[in-house]
């Protein structure tokens, strides 16, 4: 299956999706115009990655710097999906970066870690100096 | 004698403690250009990192919502993409505090609509306000929504005090209403 490399752009986050590595990094901020156009055909290709390689080691980096609500709503969804898999024999290791004094993406990892719990979830905390 | 022209316009602005104003059309390229200037703007004002994060955070949801639900629009009303549309927003500080004001025109027909989103978040307190973002964060997107249905709730989560909202009307335009929000930092 062939990767997905999408450059950063002021408002949306690099995508770097390499799926014959198993690794899929999300990186920067995201407020793009409409979330659902953005992040919609990116998970349907990672849905389809994920069926077609059951039980495979997945490593999944997330750094964002900032999201808007549109935004949360799409990547909730897309760790619904990772979370599936790893229900059905993947194993999922999801790496989550963010600023040591940033609340809101703390308590968002929190919220994933909650109701997402075949992922193995990993936080980690940047100093921002 | 032209920069006197400038002069007067900014003194109003300075005595209200203006750290920044736009009006205008917001396009999602005027959003990240004053994105950038925001933030640079918020780290001379000396606003501490989480305060900036909720500024920052308050700002896009309500420059999105201008572009996205705006009346006032130069692209067709059914676009959800290269919107332009049109509303002012501005931020100052009063005492300790930093505030959003955010205004644009919406059909009359919608007051009744925003009016029931907001309302209810007036008298929940910061935790309720927390549930209440989780649930929504779980359910379907609201049909009448170009995002996520999460905005308000969002900015209600960022600001210090309960949001503050009207509708004017004005005389001229009975189709129309302008919807003014406020968030305190």
């Amino acid at each position: 299956m062939e990767s997905i490399f999408i450059a950063a752009s002021p408002a949306s986050p690099e995508i770097d999706f390499r799926f014959d590595q198993h690794t899929l990094s999300i990186k920067g901020e995201s407020y793009p115009e409409n979330a659902a156009a953005f992040y919609g055909p990116l998970i349907e290709r990672v849905r389809a990655y994920l069926a077609a390689h059951r039980g495979a080691a997945i490593t999944v980096n997330v750094s964002l710097a900032y999201f808007n609500s549109s935004s949360t709503k799409m990547l909730f969804t897309f760790f619904e999906a990772l979370n599936d898999a790893a229900i059905h024999g993947s194993q999922v290791r999801l790496n989550w970066y963010h600023d040591e004094d940033d609340d809101t993406i703390l308590e968002f990892g929190q919220e994933l870690r909650d109701d997402f719990g075949a992922l193995e979830f990993h936080d980690h905390a940047v100093s921002s100096t | 004698m032209l920069y006197q022209e400038f002069n007067d316009f900014f003194d109003v602005a300075r005595k209200r403690h203006i750290i920044f104003f736009y009006v205008g059309y917001f396009s999602q390229h005027v959003v990240a250009a004053i994105s950038e200037t925001i933030k640079a703007r918020l780290d001379t004002a000396g606003a501490a990192g989480p305060t900036r994060r909720r500024i920052f955070s308050s700002f896009v949801e309500m420059s999105q919502n201008i572009m996205h639900y705006s009346s006032d629009t130069l692209t067709p009303p059914q676009s959800d993409q290269g919107q332009m549309r049109r509303g002012s927003f501005c931020i100052g500080m009063k005492d300790d505090s930093f505030f959003l004001l955010c205004a644009n025109p919406v059909e009359r027909a919608s007051e009744d609509r925003i009016r029931s989103r907001l309302e209810p978040l007036h008298s929940m307190t910061m935790e309720e306000i927390k549930s209440a973002y989780k649930k929504a964060l779980r359910d379907e997107t609201p049909a009448d929504s170009k995002g996520a249905g999460l905005g308000f709730l969002t900015m209600a989560r960022d600001a210090s005090e309960p949001l503050e909202f009207e509708f004017v009307h004005e005389a001229h335009d009975p189709d129309t209403t302008v919807f003014c929000i406020k968030a305190i930092i």
